[in-house]
């Protein structure tokens, strides 16, 4: 079996944001040379995530104001103290939580050195604590 | 809108040419976050609404071997964010030299103010060893940073930087421009005090010890003392400062915005108070 793992970051813009990556993995798909077997897609952090939806702008912004609405900003999370670790305060329990939401990673099939998808769907990379510079992996795995 | 008080210790295009800085960062610094390409601090000014952030260094020779950031560094850094930056500058208090390096750096590369720890620089601001230093930085036209009250860095003291100890200096020198960083925190009436007292005093924003940004700030400017000291007396001392990275700029302004300040007292507090501060 073949493996072929490829780490890509993206520049995150704003304090939440979703990121169209569905290319980025396509593109490691086929420099792979994988014909038959299964694509990763993994975010590297614990303040982003993987998800996958169709790709317009209005359904984009649902998902980030739902995140919002389940996961308030405001609320007596116990995150909220000084973390030694890290020299600085864990101000950002909400956007641990909204990252948690929409799951580290996803999965799809390839077959015939192709990725197979819905016409719709789309792969995006969440930002839920941004602007930073962020890290994912795309492991291909098959023969 | 200026932060007058932020530290560049994670920008990646300079850690990559300078093999020891993510361990100072790291054990001197005491700072555990990754590093970031230098658009990540630009694109957190701009979320912000912050047009102009002070960068400061830390010479701890002396004290820990390493420095925070070289004046070079920071001139460097300057050089890059296109009007972004202004650069503060540190010296090494305890050298022979500290003087002559502190006029090189303001007058070669351009630097606008010094900034002094005594937590990790281990020294009392009122240790008449220092006063050649504030001379000089009185001579060159330019304030200080003095970092005050609470220290994150690893093994320093809260003692030495007492913002009291600030006041034979403030009363020798009425016309050296200092600012009580971090607003002196925990002694918070104590920095108030001073800056009622001495007109040459100015204080920042950047405390956050404890909760978040929007609790700690209304805990110390609506509880600790009350906002109207701020808006009706030391509103031409009072400037915004984030401490970032240790926070992002973006939730000490909103926090500080919360408090509820006249539209003037803004004004000053995120900006025009900097400006005269700094001599821009």
């Amino acid at each position: 079996m073949k493996v072929h793992l490829a780490r890509l970051g993206v520049q995150t813009k704003r304090e939440m944001e979703m990121i169209d990556i569905t290319d980025e993995v396509i593109k490691v798909v086929e420099e792979s040379g994988v014909k038959n077997g299964v694509v990763n897609v993994i975010t590297m952090h614990t303040t982003t995530g993987i998800t996958v939806n169709e790709g317009i702008p209005c359904l984009e912004e649902d998902t980030i104001e739902t995140l919002k609405r389940l996961v308030p900003e405001g609320l007596d999370y116990h995150h909220a103290r000084y973390l030694d670790f890290d020299g600085r305060l864990g101000v950002n329990a909400h956007c641990h939580l909204r990252g948690m939401l929409t799951g580290i990673n996803t999965m799809f099939p390839i077959e015939d050195g192709e990725l197979v998808k819905g016409g719709r769907q789309t792969i995006y990379f969440v930002e839920t604590d941004g602007p930073l510079y962020r890290k994912y992996c795309v492991q291909v795995l098959g023969e | 809108m200026i932060d007058v008080h932020t530290h560049p210790v994670l920008v990646e295009e300079i850690m990559e040419k300078d093999d020891q800085m993510l361990r100072v960062v790291r054990e001197v610094f005491g700072l555990g976050n990754r590093a970031q390409p230098l658009e990540t601090f630009l694109l957190h000014m701009e979320d912000a609404g912050i047009d102009v952030s002070v960068i400061h260094p830390i010479d701890c020779t002396s004290t820990r071997g390493d420095k925070i950031y070289s004046n070079e560094q920071i001139a460097e850094l300057v050089d890059m964010a296109g009007g972004k930056f202004i650069g503060f500058a540190s010296v090494d208090p305890h050298s022979d030299r500290a003087g002559e390096d502190l006029e090189g750096a303001v007058r070669d590369l351009g630097l606008k103010g010094l900034k002094l720890a005594p937590s990790i620089q281990e020294f009392s601001p009122d240790d008449e060893k220092l006063f050649p230093l504030y001379e000089r930085a009185l001579d060159l036209g330019i304030p200080i940073m003095m970092h005050s009250g609470v220290s994150f860095e690893p093994n320093t003291r809260i003692r030495q930087c007492h913002p009291m100890l600030l006041e034979p200096v403030a009363a020798k020198y009425p016309d050296l421009r200092i600012c009580i960083a971090h607003f002196g925190w925990p002694w918070v009436e104590e920095t108030a005090a001073l800056l009622l007292k001495y007109p040459n005093l100015y204080a920042d924003t950047s405390c956050l010890y404890f909760d978040t940004p929007q609790e700690f700030i209304q805990f110390t400017f609506n509880g600790q003392i009350p906002t109207t000291w701020i808006e009706r007396s030391l509103r031409n001392q009072v400037m915004f400062g984030s401490n970032f990275p240790r926070i992002e700029m973006g939730k000490m302004v909103q926090a500080v915005m919360d408090l509820g300040f006249t539209e003037g007292a803004k004004s000053l507090i995120f900006g025009g108070n900097a400006e005269r501060f700094i001599g821009i």
